[in-house]
């Protein structure tokens, strides 16, 4: 039999941490009684001895004269029933009279170290809590006034473990002087201009979070007219709506938008022009050798008009540099195709479209949108237009204000081409007409400036022959 | 002079003292005593003018015609109980603690006379304030070693009732006590407590001479004067307040100080038990009576440290605390009872006995204290509800309840020390 | 850089200044011969002498009375009160003369008075040796509070606290004296009673000091196993306090906590909660949560773990917390 007692080195001085071992009085094998010294320490106070707190046989010594140990730290073993037989005491070899290698947890919850062991509990991290911690906030009942809510989660259980208090009072509707929000919620409020006290909370307790004020703070509801209140429809309902993050294509867009709407100062001249002619030389063309490969439409014979036409409006053609406090006139056409990608509206241009010709401009304009639409546009393309165009007709739409693209002086838009009836020559006919809507930055363009450019690329369309005047 | 175990150690040990000075001499780099300085505490601490005797340290005893004592062989055999018995739980204090089992330990080693002679002096109606090393006076009252070493070990302030035992708990800012002593006598008086009959009632206050610096002294003794307060004022002057020594703080003796006050100051040999005992019991019935207050210097030695924290081999040197132990006050009284004839080997023995059986029963209890529950420590804060704390203690008790792994944090780890 | 314990910190900040300005002198019990009880003025008596390393008598109110009328004769007393629970009997002197002499006497005295008090728990004492009084100070005016929390603030702070003309009450967490750090002594420049963010984060503030910035760091290392991002500041300084950062992280975290060991009401955690809520209101996604002693007695040391803040209840309060988000 035998019964091992360990002795752990003790606090002496009261917050002492750790103390030298400075000799033993005692060796492995010999007898030792209650309170008969076994070692001598010295700590940062004094040096001091230390008693046996058992009776019995020292196992082994955990520790060696020199070594600085942290307090609670093992030190010697004694055996409290050694064997009556005499069985030889094994030598002080720590691994081995634990059974616990370095870094092993013992059966009582301590961590084997180099020198002995230190306390599981002193292992950095926390204790674990059960699944859903019960929230310290004091009872109502506990407390001479009842608290805010803590944002406890509605599913939270009610604490099996609840103190034994007074039985809490009936639940009384506080009648509340401000709605219940935190700080950053009621500065968002304040930001949308949102009256809390109209915003109808979703947190426990009538708690209103960020979310119940940012539906009450959208146009929907702000719009929405004055109706009796039903539970399914008191605000813009979001399980319908669905959000997409505003990045990429969609972002820098924007971005644009917004800079060249509020930069440049937008006006918009409209004009209604008959294509017939234009639609029957496209046929002719068509029909020929040299075009049998190409892809030709109308948008590429208003691309080769507003070419020829932009050498006789460089004010057109032109960039304002608010940097440099200039006005940048571009001897060449760098014509800007406004194209609908499944990533959103990209602008890449096609350089030096003054130098195409129709048949030129036709297979262009077939590269770049299958290139955009492939998105494999090079950003080289996406910047540096001069002038753009931009197809809604392919939409069937007849009409629109496009913005500019930042930095440039006009957008035509190219209406869709329909039969119309038509006045000709006194007679009302059916022709082929198409709008075309052409915005320009004003303070680069003169309205008559503008006017006349429109005018012209109108001409050229309604008879392309004209081309060979110009 | 040959080596002796420094005064930490306890009384079973032997040591090589050589190799503990020479510890000693590395832990501390203070400066230690010189010669001079040796002697004139010396001189301070052992010469004594105006002291009371009646027990020599050859074990002489010489009645005095001031303070009677009826001296039968079972008084002074009981006294030696006690005191045997009070020095033993005190080394097993002092081990507890250095076994973990203690956070410390104010031991008190050398004043078992004072205490004991002052402890036997005080009827069960008296009340006693005590500081924090009146073991052997809480020992007379019938508190148990174990419910002082509960206040040690961190479990409470002291198990025993002080109301009951009328014995207040211990006072651990200097001097307090000493004050709110007056006061209780004040309030004795006020009572009509007083009088020469069997259960009139007195007040006893227990301080050191590092007190009688503090305000609080002062103050006390000025009111006791001012309202004729029967209290004692007992004052065990063991020389040494930490590493202050009484001589370098007091010019004149410090019983002399009453006289300033108005009223009686005895220096008394704080080493002779029926000296103390004498002159408490006359002191606690001129209190008694109305005469009161009385000073008491218990001129002693505190022969450890200070506490287990201390060390004292800083600041005095061992021939002083050597010269002392020629003193002792159990040696004095063996050699009275064995020079009469009043004792034989049997009865020292079977005292020596109890000793250790008082000492096995005080560590097989303390080492199984349990720790409090986390309710003690909001329990009689207030003696009405208060609800603020309330609320914090179910507050702390929820929390406590939340941890997975069910321990509610309080007395998990059992009584054996594991949370220091 | 020299790696030692914060005592050993603060016993080299006396040394140092000690050797510098002749002026600097040491007092209160036990302080000479015996080096303290904790052993911070260790070795000065026998370096400095008796009449600059004085060893008084048993009496506070004496030693801070008396080093007030040697602040006033040009000296610079750097006051050791032995332990916190001992301060009071020197209260009165503290709150009616101390902090009040220089206002009182239109600025013709300066009181350049440190009272060292070591503070906290921890230790497994008995009463009286393991108070948190520090917000008593804090609410007298005239008086400059401070509380170090690892050896290299020990050793600047104390050297700042001797340096500074106003009376400072300076806090040594007693629980941390035997913790070791690097301390730079050969550098000393700058505020060392400012705020300091000791770790960076972005979740949560936690605001501490003295004995209880271990703790908060070691929160934070736990809760960064968990995935969230702790900030902690140790505001040095307790009065005044410096709030700026402690501002400018709630303002970036929306979440504070205040750890202290002081019982809860009244104290330097109520002054943080209710200045940050005046100057950071809309910042605040949550309410300032304390993390604190109770509001009891300092209880027997075996219930001291269930009393002072421990790494579970700050991790507790930061969750609490966060919930609000």
């Amino acid at each position: 039999m035998s019964h091992v007692e360990t002795f752990a080195l003790p606090d002496v001085g009261e917050g002492l941490t750790e103390a030298e071992i400075l000799g033993w009085r005692v060796a492995p094998g010999d007898e030792v009684g209650v309170n008969q010294i076994l070692v001598e320490i010295e700590t940062a106070k004094a040096a001091v001895e230390l008693p046996s707190p058992f009776a019995g046989r020292v196992t082994s010594l955990l520790v060696t004269p020199g070594q600085t140990v942290d307090v609670g730290v093992p030190i010697i073993t004694i055996d409290t029933d050694p064997s009556p037989a005499g069985v030889p005491v094994p030598d002080g070899v720590i691994a081995e009279e634990a059974g616990t290698k370095i870094g092993e947890m013992t059966a009582d919850g301590r961590i084997a170290t180099l020198v002995g062991f230190v306390s599981a509990a002193s292992a950095p991290g926390r204790r674990p809590r059960r699944t859903d911690p019960v929230k310290a906030a004091p009872t109502a009942s506990a407390t001479p006034t009842a608290k805010d809510p803590a944002p406890v989660t509605p599913t939270t259980p009610v604490t099996p473990t609840t103190p034994v208090t007074p039985p809490a009072p009936a639940p009384v509707a506080v009648r509340r002087a401000s709605p219940l929000a935190a700080p950053p919620v009621r500065l968002l409020a304040r930001e949308l201009g949102v009256d809390l006290h109209t915003v109808t909370p979703s947190g426990p307790d009538g708690l209103i979070r960020r979310a119940d004020v940012e539906k009450a703070g959208t146009p929907a509801t702000a719009l929405e007219p004055v109706r009796r209140p039903t539970p399914a429809r008191s605000g813009v309902d979001p399980s319908r709506q669905r959000r997409v993050p505003i990045k990429g294509v969609r972002k820098a867009t924007g971005a644009a938008m917004v800079t060249s709407a509020f930069t440049a100062p937008h006006v918009t001249v409209f004009h209604s022009v008959d294509v017939t002619e234009m639609m029957a030389l496209r046929e002719r063309l068509r029909s020929r050798p040299e075009f049998a490969d190409v892809k030709l439409t109308p948008l590429a014979f208003v691309a080769r008009a507003v070419c020829l036409v932009l050498r006789r409006s460089e004010d057109l053609n032109a960039t304002w540099d608010e940097a440099a406090q200039e006005i940048v006139l571009n001897d060449y056409v760098n014509l800007g195709i406004a194209a609908a990608t499944p990533r959103g509206l990209v602008v890449p241009h096609i350089g030096d479209a003054d130098a195409l010709d129709l048949r030129g401009l036709a297979r262009a304009l077939t590269e770049l949108a299958d290139t955009a639409r492939a998105g494999r546009t090079s950003p080289a393309v996406m910047t540096g237009g001069t002038f753009t165009l931009t197809n809604i007709g392919v939409f069937g739409i007849d009409a629109g204000t496009p913005i500019l693209n930042p930095g440039e002086a006009g957008i035509l838009a190219v209406g869709s081409i329909k039969p119309t009836p038509w006045v000709v020559d006194g007679e009302l006919a059916v022709r082929q007409v198409c709008q075309l809507s052409l915005s320009f930055d004003h303070r680069l363009v003169d309205g008559a400036q503008g006017a006349r450019f429109l005018a012209d690329v109108g001409g050229l369309l309604t008879d392309p022959g004209l081309a060979f005047a110009w | 002079m040959p080596s002796q175990p420094s005064a930490v150690h306890t009384e079973t040990e032997s040591t090589d003292s050589a190799s503990a000075a020479a510890a000693r001499g590395a832990a501390g780099t203070s400066a230690f005593p010189q010669p001079h300085e040796v002697m004139a505490g010396l001189r301070a601490t052992m010469t004594a003018p105006g002291i009371l005797s009646m027990l020599s340290p050859e074990g002489e005893f010489t009645p005095s015609a001031e303070f009677p004592l009826d001296v039968t062989p079972e008084l002074v055999k009981g006294l030696y109980r006690d005191m045997v018995l009070v020095r033993r739980f005190d080394r097993e204090g002092n081990a507890l603690q250095r076994q973990g089992q203690l956070g410390l330990w104010a031991p008190l080693l050398g004043q078992e006379a004072a205490q004991v002679g002052a402890g036997r002096a005080i009827r069960p109606q008296d009340m006693v304030f005590p500081s924090y090393r009146e073991h052997g006076v809480a020992y007379c009252r019938g508190i148990a070693p174990v419910e002082i070493a509960s206040m040690f070990r961190g479990v409470d302030y002291g198990s025993w009732n002080p109301r009951e035992k009328r014995f207040n708990k211990y006072a651990i800012v200097i001097g307090n006590q000493v004050i709110n002593a007056v006061g209780y006598a004040m309030g004795q008086r006020l009572d009509g407590a007083l009088g020469d009959e069997d259960d009139a009632e007195a007040t006893i206050t227990f301080f050191g001479d590092g007190a009688t610096s503090q305000g609080d002294v002062h103050e006390g003794m000025v009111f006791a004067a001012a309202f004729n307060a029967p209290v004692v004022f007992y004052c065990q002057n063991n020389q040494w307040a930490i590493s202050e020594s009484i001589h370098r703080v007091a010019r004149m003796p410090l019983y002399q100080r009453a006289a300033g006050y108005g009223f009686p100051g005895i220096r008394v040999d704080g080493n002779d038990v029926l000296a103390c005992l004498a002159v408490t019991t006359w002191a606690m019935d001129e209190c008694r009576s109305g005469n009161g207050p009385v000073m008491i210097e218990a001129f002693t030695y505190r022969m450890d440290a200070h506490t287990t924290s201390d060390d004292p081999t800083r600041y005095r040197m061992q021939d002083e605390t050597e010269a002392w132990k020629l003193l002792d006050p159990i040696e004095r009284v063996k050699a009275y009872l064995a020079r009469n004839g009043l004792a034989d080997a049997a009865f020292f023995d079977s005292v020596a006995r109890d000793a250790d059986r008082l000492a096995e029963d005080f560590r097989s209890k303390l080492v199984n204290l349990p720790n409090p529950p986390v309710a003690a420590m909001f329990d009689h804060v207030y003696a009405t509800p208060h609800p603020y704390l309330a609320g914090q203690q179910a507050e702390l008790e929820d929390y406590l309840a939340g941890f997975a792994d069910g321990a509610d944090g309080v007395g998990a780890d059992g009584a054996d020390g594991g949370r220091r | 850089m020299a790696t030692m314990t914060l005592a050993k910190a603060l016993n080299t900040a006396l040394r140092d200044e000690m050797a510098a300005d002749r002026k600097v002198v040491v007092m209160g019990e036990d302080v000479g011969k015996l080096g303290g009880v904790f052993r911070i003025t260790d070795g000065l008596y026998k370096d400095f002498g008796e009449d600059r390393v004085i060893d008084t008598p048993l009496a506070e109110s004496g030693i801070v009375g008396t080093a007030l009328g040697l602040a006033m004769r040009g000296y610079r007393p750097v006051v050791e009160i032995q332990f916190d629970g001992f301060v009071f009997p020197a209260f009165d002197q503290i709150i009616s003369q101390v902090a009040k002499m220089g206002f009182r006497s239109g600025g013709a005295w300066t009181i350049p008075l440190v009272i060292r008090i070591p503070f906290g728990g921890g230790i497994g004492a008995v009463e009286h040796h393991s108070e948190s009084p520090e917000s008593f100070f804090c609410h007298i005016a005239g008086l400059r509070v401070v509380a170090c929390s690892s050896p290299s603030d020990g050793y600047h702070m104390l050297r700042q606290a001797i340096a500074t003309d106003d009376p400072v009450v300076f806090f040594e967490p007693k629980r941390r004296y035997w913790e070791k750090g690097d301390v730079e002594t050969s550098i000393h420049q700058g505020d060392y009673f400012s705020s300091r963010v000791r770790r960076e984060g972005t979740d949560c503030t936690v605001v501490s000091y003295g004995p209880s910035v271990s703790i908060a760091l070691a929160a934070a290392d736990a809760a960064a196993a968990e995935g969230r991002s702790l900030e902690v500041i140790d505001l040095r300084g307790l009065s005044p306090i410096d709030l700026g950062p402690v501002l400018e992280s709630v303002r970036r975290t929306g979440h504070l906590v205040v750890v202290s060991e002081a019982p809860r009401e009244s104290s330097i955690t109520s002054d943080i909660a209710a200045r940050v809520t005046e100057e950071a209101f809309y910042s605040l996604a949550a309410p300032v949560l304390r993390v604190a002693g109770l509001d009891v007695p300092y209880p027997p040391s075996r219930l001291e773990e269930d009393f002072l803040p421990n790494l579970d209840r700050v991790l507790d309060a930061v969750d609490r917390s966060l919930e609000y988000r």
